[in-house]
């Protein structure tokens, strides 16, 4: 069966090289962004240091924080939205496997293609034009590793979490409205969740989304000692289970309403 | 193989008010109205059977198919699939059906057509010599050779379906099913996704549930239909059957030596045009009756040639539909009214 979720895994892969140009469009705007963030930063730190943030440690924070987010995987909202309103769900629901798992291994391809043709070259560039320091301690690499497939699954199951929602009302755009903003907020990738006054840490330590981008970030940089990313990876499962629970009930009651559009 | 006991489907339909004034009201206040798309509809089909599932637009045949392959769940009623129910085992289902919409794809559209293949094969579990068996027999008869390595979007209509109806029955479904699947081709695809279908139900006893609009479909391929109109099952039997249930009699033109004036008038036969020497009459069924009413006439009045018509399976279909149009006050009694906040 694995061997199924690999070739859909593969196939999603090689649909992205179908449109090669975009891959250029994507480096040079994630560069932009970047480019962006750190002039704004550099401008507000100049040479000095802010909670013990230097402008150095900024621009690593800022291209990992894009790099993240761009492979994240609450983009399944749009996929399945699509097909509920195209009617082209049906599709994918004769299939004899799990219509989640289908979801998230096509997803998984894309995220592959991502890193290969989108993180990778930006990181480079980035490090060309700025510099960029690399994690020393090899404990940090296998932490920012397990941080990373956090992120995709708490991003996939929240992007599938909503596309269920959509069931019930065949359209999501305010609520994946929603949930980008509190996502740009929360992860951290606006503002890092250090410069956060008590208060708002403390909403952004309870919500997920500080797994999307600034935990991975922090880990990264050396910023959570052992203690605190074991504590960090524990939460982040425990998000996974909650989540997951709650798509599993919602999925068994949409499935029962399902109304497919169109002929 | 397939049974389905007195099943039902509700859609609730929301009423939408237009204008500025409407949309207000669309935000707090919604009307519904419940719309019966299947009404208590049972039949059963064996293995091996080809049946062809007829009715108008709106007449409910694709949500019978959704409801037959568990995607959706009836309101009412019982229907199992290979002793299964399908809502409840729609991965065991999935494996033992294939299915073929005209109007969607199931391929990858971006991609080649040999790696929906491969993924169909990965996806199936699908044994090696199964596929191979499968693929040589869909590349020669279905003539996917031409353009198996083509991305999808840029297959002409005809070769997409050809490539559909080959990855349908790629893992050897006991099940086969076919929404319009000649809707849009010309008359050569038309002829030769018949004859593959026809092929695979003769040889390899595939059972197949076919809807369509297009009759010549039934008529090739299914020798038992289901009429449906407005969610209920209104014959059940052979073409032949519906024939001569309905056929409205064989129509005679001759043309005569002379006039022989408007005073013929024979038993069994009504005089439906006439023009002096040529006069077409309408008379009941039964090709003796025919041959018995010209010799008849003949007795009588020299005759220098004449043709019979038979009304083909269009027009019958056209006069049940029509006669059923007619009583269209069952239907909007079939749907209440409801208000809900």
């Amino acid at each position: 069966m694995m061997r199924a979720y690999y070739a859909i895994t593969c196939k999603a892969f090689f649909r992205n090289t179908a449109y090669r140009s975009e891959v250029w469009l994507r480096i040079f705007g994630n560069i932009s962004i970047v480019f962006i963030q750190i002039s704004i930063w550099r401008a507000l730190l100049g040479t000095g240091s802010l909670n013990g943030i230097n402008i150095e440690a900024m621009i690593t924070y800022s291209l990992i924080n894009a790099s993240v987010s761009m492979m994240l995987m609450n983009k399944v909202i749009y996929v399945v939205d699509d097909k509920l309103k195209t009617g082209n769900i049906i599709s994918d629901l004769l299939k004899p496997i799990s219509y989640p798992l289908l979801l998230f291994y096509d997803e998984l391809g894309n995220v592959v293609f991502q890193i290969m043709f989108t993180v990778v070259p930006t990181i480079f560039i980035a490090w060309l034009i700025f510099g960029f320091s690399f994690p020393t301690e090899p404990y940090t690499i296998v932490a920012f590793v397990i941080s990373l497939l956090i992120a995709l699954a708490i991003s996939f199951l929240l992007g599938y979490l909503i596309a269920l929602v959509s069931f019930w009302f065949l359209t999501t755009f305010a609520l994946d409205w929603m949930v980008a903003a509190l996502i740009t907020v929360f992860s951290g990738s606006f503002l890092p969740l250090w410069f956060f006054s008590a208060e708002w840490r403390f909403i952004a330590d309870m919500l997920p989304f500080q797994f999307l981008g600034f935990v991975p970030a922090a880990i990264y940089m050396g910023k959570m000692d052992a203690s605190e990313i074991l504590w960090m990876i524990m939460k982040g499962s425990v998000w996974i289970l909650i989540l997951w629970l709650a798509t599993q009930l919602l999925w068994s009651r949409a499935i029962k309403r399902l109304v497919v559009q169109g002929g | 193989m397939i049974r389905v006991e007195g099943i039902s489907k509700e859609y609730k339909q929301f009423a939408r008010s237009t204008g500025v004034i409407g949309s207000m009201r669309n935000l707090f206040s919604r009307e519904h109205t419940l719309l019966k798309a299947v009404n208590e509809i049972s039949f059963s089909i064996e293995k091996g059977e080809a049946v062809g599932y007829l009715g108008p637009n709106g007449a409910g045949k694709s949500t019978m198919i959704k409801m037959l392959t568990g995607i959706l769940v009836p309101t009412s009623g019982m229907v199992t699939v290979n002793n299964l129910v399908p809502h409840k085992h729609r991965k065991e289902i999935a494996k033992k059906v294939g299915i073929v919409f005209g109007q969607r794809s199931q391929l990858w559209w971006d991609l080649p057509v040999q790696d929906s293949f491969d993924l169909h094969k990965r996806i199936y579990n699908i044994h090696d010599t199964d596929y191979r068996t499968n693929m040589n027999i869909f590349l020669e008869l279905l003539n996917l050779k031409e353009f198996i390595t083509q991305p999808v979007r840029q297959l002409s209509l005809g070769q997409r379906m050809r490539a559909e109806i080959g990855l349908a029955l790629l893992h050897n479904p006991d099940i086969l099913f076919l929404d319009e699947p000649t809707i849009g081709l010309d008359v050569i695809a038309k002829d030769n996704i018949r004859s593959f279908i026809k092929q695979m139900n003769r040889e390899h006893k595939v059972s197949v549930l076919l809807t369509t609009h297009d009759l010549k479909d039934i008529e090739e391929i299914c020798p038992r239909m289901l009429i449906v109109n407005k969610g209920e099952l209104i014959f059940d039997g052979t073409v032949d059957q519906l024939k001569s249930n309905l056929s409205p009699g064989k129509l005679i033109t001759i043309e005569f030596e002379s006039n022989p004036g408007n005073e013929v008038e024979l038993a069994n036969a009504d005089l439906i045009a006439d023009h002096g020497i040529r006069k077409t009459f309408k008379i009941d069924k039964g090709l003796d009756s025919a041959i018995d009413f010209v010799k008849r006439v003949s007795k009588r009045y020299p005759i220098k040639d004449f043709s019979l018509e038979d009304s083909d399976i269009e027009d019958i279909i056209r006069m049940y539909y029509r006669s059923l149009d007619n009583d269209n006050n069952i239907g909007i009694a079939n749907q209440e009214k409801m208000s809900v906040i």
